[in-house]
């Protein structure tokens, strides 16, 4: 049976997207798959990316672009696996994708339709810090540059007959007749890019998550800083207020988790660098507990943030509490014992960790969750996974940076585009360890 | 003067980040002003100062140049050379004898639709407060 | 003059409500410039493209104009409309009065005008514009891989295959660095294991030819067509051809005799880490033939000078030790490290289990090594200042990793740049991580930078993705169009043009000193058409004519 060449890519973040488009210009047909309503995963959260400072859109706007013209990777979002048979060169799956209520050929993306719509809930791309309409873009400019309506929440899955969107759309886009519809496709390889999440920080009554006003997460506060998000990038306390001083937590569930999540450091320092920016004259403390800088730009970076003013605090058993609007952080600085510091707001860096549905999906595809829930490879063929044909790249292997996930997914593409051939030559008989 | 003056002016935007911004603006529906005609290059260091002063010569009001944040830049080095070209530009607008603020150069990046509305209103409100160019009435032109 | 249509979208009502399309279509035609004026409610639809390829045709246009929305949106959608009704893609202008003008201009009677000026520009500016063709050529799939180390044996084994072959040089051994190495953290395996299937593979695959003992003395040409002069130990030249090259050169253990305070070369019983895994962690011996009783491994040497953490060697250190406890338990070891860097999934939990081998851990401020007749003294601040000390029969510095000191004659080489350390500079730090600022030129393991052997195991994979993927045996490289050309007959040879090029497209050409453009390297920025004194550089599609005439339109 002749080898089927075409690629099923699951998660079109910034792994899956660099697959995809390397895999496209080998002439490989790719079916990029996005369980979300628009693609670019983690990365488009970001304002700006460490070690450069650079402008995240700027960077991946381009590829997205690229990617949404490509006429040999068919984008389907909103969409899950639900079954993968077959074998290497000869995979069977199956998709099943939700109904977006919005079709993307139609749409212009104008934007009319959210208006109108009665329903107010909560943004979850912009971490609860806005309220979106039942029919919505996660962000602006969120690509596909079409909204989708969310069935959960709108008024007609109440049994009520509202038509607000449908009324305001002149380019009969809306159709809430649209079903969820099944696929099959055939591939002969697959690349798993299907991300990360931030650990959740409510899991540690020490740090008052949730309880304290203005102690912030990770995500929370870059939505803070992009400028097409909640405060068109002000920094901002709860209560509106620009802080004059900002606490960011190191390592936490890092003891709990046993792992170490690598990036915290340095996206940590980068948050100080946000706040200089964006607040005249704020202080900013870090808490860590060890500084992990690795590689030939981290320790510069760093270095730049001290320079701008940044002060390093050695801490363990870090526990916040409120005081007044702001947060008083208590900590063991280890010489001279507990000592606090009062600021108005307050940064938690939490473990990252493999998305939702990572077990199930595991499962689905036959390959093993290793340690922490993270995809497990072969020690020195960091793609290949137990089943052969079947490849990770990205956050789900692991936590890393944005270049070892650019690096990772590069790397999955060579082991589809040559069948691993050349490394299996070498490969021990041993299981996938790690 | 009857009419209020109403000023023309040109705006070269990068490809890659101020296009983006100015379209992220148009999406947001921000304000940016009527005045304000732009031209898309694929790079902020595709204008030389050549084509800036033909653009006063012909009577520009002002003229924006914007481009990727420095450092930011879609091929690597573009934007830097562009502030080097334009760096004495500020000079030759005076040897004109135009307001060396008829020319601005802004670094506006693809998620700041918010920025891109602000530095072109400010920019056009500037420009009309400036009031005409001043070589518009100049004999040599064409 | 050329016979231009004009196309208005309505975009439903997101244009039509807030322009006078009427007056916007009467004023032009007054104009007297374009041939037709055609509405449609929305062009990027199939209905609309179907509409303008009909109306096109019908009318003989042989350019056009549509105002509509950002041709960041739809300007692919028009092109290919433009080429299926047989012109060439480049003939028309797109006009983004929906983003930039209907959005964002309020008042109709002021938008209409901005409209206005926008089409009056494109409908001048569509009159200049010139064919371009879209431009192929074969190119090399081999590959040129420079290292024999880990990466360089990872790069070559991922991309040698069937119609490619792989040349690699290597100017000592293969091996490198791991040559040196005892075992592999996490796992424990010894490196030979790892390594010796490895190089076996290498020499026993037909599509892999292996130069040791050579060092490259030229790279000459560009992506898809490399030539480079390889130079034996005898002084004889081979020449070899490939469509890629890729730098795998490795780094080199820091040498801590250039910092006093660790005594190294000085005292007896100080060695590195490398130095230590070389005569085997086995039963650990002073030099007077003493078993070792106690031991102080130093972390972070050289790392104030390196200017940089080097990842690997907070976990290589802790295995030496480990190794050292598991040989002997009776032997204390001590770990005087500043920052414990333990990324990733697995290294806390090696940590760990190191600690609980019995191995212990100090922090430590600042640290001198001194010596006596009884054996060595580690003297060392502690945070917070107070001093400690530690009497030890042997120290061992864990060093960092510095650059291979030949990268920068081959970063000139290949018209790269090497970083105030001496590692290779990726093209962009996050999305083009082991590409060059040369294209087809790729950097893997520790050349681009410091990491442990996993690392660069994936970026010499990585590296061998972003070969399959861009030269496919019989697939032709398809070229940017909008590139710059250099006019033979404007052009001094100043040289401006390349001094300015970023991804060294531009060259001159000795002979008829001139500037050359090429085209497999120009990525369209227009950057050499404005450095220009002479105006020989032009940069198609935007040429400083196109861009006057928008210019002058939009002032009038």
């Amino acid at each position: 049976m002749a080898e089927n060449n075409n690629v099923l890519v699951i998660g079109a973040g910034l792994a899956g997207i660099e697959a995809s488009l390397l895999l496209s210009n080998a002439g490989r047909k790719v079916y990029l798959v996005e369980r979300n309503s628009y693609f670019g995963g983690t990365v488009i959260k970001s304002e700006e990316v460490f070690p450069n400072m650079e402008c995240a859109t700027c960077m991946i706007a381009p590829k997205q672009s690229q990617l949404l013209e490509d006429k040999n990777i068919e984008l389907l979002t909103l969409t899950d696996v639900t079954d993968v048979q077959g074998d290497v060169g000869d995979f069977t799956v199956k998709l099943a994708s939700r109904a977006r209520y919005v079709s993307l050929v139609n749409c212009i993306g104008c934007g009319a339709c959210f208006e109108p719509c009665p329903v107010s809930v909560d943004n979850e791309f912009e971490e609860g810090l806005m309220k979106r309409k039942a029919i919505f873009l996660a962000c602006a400019g969120a690509l596909p540059n079409a909204p989708a309506i969310d069935m959960d929440c709108c008024l007609r899955a109440k049994g009520e007959d509202c038509t607000a969107c449908k009324d305001a759309c002149m380019f009969d886009a809306i159709s809430f007749e649209e079903k969820d519809e099944e696929k099959e496709i055939k591939v002969g390889a697959i690349i798993v890019a299907t991300g990360y999440q931030l650990g959740d920080v409510s899991r540690f009554p020490e740090y008052g998550y949730g309880k304290i006003e203005n102690v912030f997460h990770a995500f929370e506060f870059e939505r803070l800083r992009a400028s097409n998000g909640p405060t068109e990038g002000a920094i901002k306390t709860r209560d509106g207020r620009e802080p004059k001083s900002i606490g960011l937590i190191h390592c936490v569930g890092r003891d709990a988790g046993g792992y170490c999540s690598q990036v915290c450091c340095m996206y940590l320092t980068k948050f100080a660098c946000y706040a200089f920016d964006k607040v005249e004259g704020v202080e900013v403390h870090e808490f860590f507990q060890e500084l992990s800088t690795p590689g030939k730009a981290g320790q510069k970076f760093l270095d730049e943030a001290k320079e701008k003013g940044v002060k390093l605090v050695r801490a363990r058993g870090v526990e916040l509490s409120g005081n007044g609007e702001g947060v008083r952080i208590t900590y063991q600085d280890g010489k001279t014992g507990k000592d606090t510091v009062d600021v108005d707001m307050v940064v938690l860096a939490p473990c990252i960790e493999p998305n939702s549905g990572a077990d199930a999906l595991a499962k689905l595809l036959g390959i093993e969750p290793g340690d922490f829930g993270f995809f497990k490879t072969t020690e020195f063929d960091p793609v290949a996974t137990k089943r052969a044909g079947i490849f990770v790249a990205g956050c789900n292997e692991g936590p890393k940076s944005m270049q070892d996930v650019v690096v990772q997914a590069e790397a999955a593409v060579a082991a589809v585009l040559n069948g691993s051939k050349a490394d299996t030559a070498v490969r021990r008989q041993d299981p996938a360890q790690d | 003067m009857a009419d209020k003056f109403e000023p023309n002016i040109v705006g070269f935007l990068c490809n890659w980040c101020s296009y983006a911004a100015a379209d992220l603006a148009g999406s947001n529906k921000l304000e940016v002003p009527a005045t304000l005609t732009t031209i898309r290059v694929m790079c902020s260091s595709r204008v030389d100062p050549v084509m800036l002063l033909s653009a006063y010569l012909r009577g520009a009001d002002g003229v924006l140049v914007a481009g990727c944040h420095p450092g930011d830049c879609h091929y690597q080095t573009g934007n830097y050379l562009a502030r080097r070209r334009f760096a004495l530009m500020h000079k030759i607008l005076e040897t004109f004898g135009l307001d060396s603020n008829r020319f601005r150069l802004s670094w506006i990046s693809a998620s700041e639709g918010k920025r891109f509305s602000e530095v072109t209103n400010e920019f056009a409100e500037h420009i009309t407060k400036l009031g005409p160019n001043p070589l518009r009435k100049m004999p040599f032109i064409e | 003059m050329a016979k231009i249509g004009l196309y208005l979208c309505e975009c439903g009502p997101n244009i039509a409500d807030a322009i006078d399309l009427d007056r916007v279509a009467a004023e032009i035609e007054k104009d007297g410039k374009v041939a037709g004026i055609e509405r449609h409610k929305l062009f990027c639809s199939a209905d609309g493209k179907k509409f303008l390829a009909e109306s096109i045709k019908k009318n003989g246009f042989e350019r056009f104009v549509i105002a509509a929305c950002s041709p960041k949106q739809h300007e692919g959608t028009f092109a290919e409309v433009a080429s299926d009704v047989g012109l060439n893609p480049q003939m028309f202008q797109l006009v983004n009065i929906r983003e930039q003008c209907a959005w964002t201009v309020p008042d109709k009677e002021q938008a209409t005008g901005k409209a206005l000026r926008f089409i009056r520009a494109a409908v001048t500016r569509v009159q200049y514009h010139q064919a371009l063709e879209q431009k192929e050529i074969d190119c090399n799939p081999d590959v040129f891989v420079i290292g024999g180390g880990i990466a360089g044996i990872e790069v070559a084994l991922r991309t040698a295959h069937k119609g490619r072959k792989v040349f690699l040089a290597e100017k000592g051994e293969l091996g490198g660095m791991l040559k040196e190495r005892g075992l592999l953290f996490p796992a424990m395996e010894p490196a030979g294991d790892f390594l010796g299937p490895r190089i076996d593979a290498l020499r026993n695959n037909p599509q892999i030819e292996l130069f040791e003992n050579c060092k490259v003395k030229e790279v000459l040409g560009f992506f898809g067509s490399f030539v480079a002069l390889l130079e034996t130990q005898e002084g004889k030249e081979i020449e070899l051809k490939a469509g890629s090259v890729v730098l795998a050169t490795g780094a080199q253990a820091f040498n801590p005799k250039e910092l006093a305070e660790y005594g190294y070369g000085k005292l007896d019983g100080v060695y590195t880490a490398d130095e230590i895994e070389k005569r085997g962690v086995g039963k650990l011996l002073t030099e007077s033939a003493k078993p070792v009783k106690s031991v102080a491994v130093i972390h972070c040497v050289g790392r104030d000078k390196l200017g940089y953490c080097s990842k690997m060697c907070c976990v290589n250190s802790m295995k030496i030790a480990r190794q050292i406890r598991e040989q002997s338990a009776e032997t204390e070891v001590v770990e005087l490290y500043r920052d414990l860097c333990l990324p990733g999934k697995g290294y806390d939990r090696f940590y760990k289990e190191t600690e609980a081998k019995g191995v212990k851990f100090a922090r430590f401020e600042s640290v001198e090594v001194t010596g006596g007749d009884s054996g060595l003294t580690v003297k060392y601040k502690q945070p917070g200042g107070t001093g400690a000390e530690l009497a030890v029969d042997m120290v061992v510095l864990s060093t960092g990793l510095a650059a291979n000191p030949s990268n920068p004659e081959l970063a000139d080489m290949l018209s790269i740049s090497v970083d105030e350390s001496g590692f290779f500079v990726e093209e962009h730090a996050v999305l083009n991580p082991v590409s060059t600022m040369t294209e087809g030129v790729f950097i893997a393991g520790c050349a681009r930078g410091p990491g442990d052997t996993r690392d660069t195991i994936v970026q010499a994979s990585a590296t061998a993705g972003k070969v399959l993927s861009s030269l496919v045996p019989g697939k032709r490289l398809q070229l940017e169009t909008r590139t710059s050309e250099v006019s033979e007959k404007l052009c001094v040879g100043c040289g401006t043009c390349v001094t300015v090029c970023a991804y060294g497209a531009t060259t001159l050409d000795e002979s008829r000193h001139i500037a050359v453009v090429n085209e497999v390297l120009c990525r369209g920025c227009g950057n050499c058409a404005s450095a220009c004194p002479s105006g020989a550089a032009k940069h198609r599609h935007f040429t400083t004519r196109q861009l006057n005439q928008e210019v002058t339109e939009i002032l009038k």
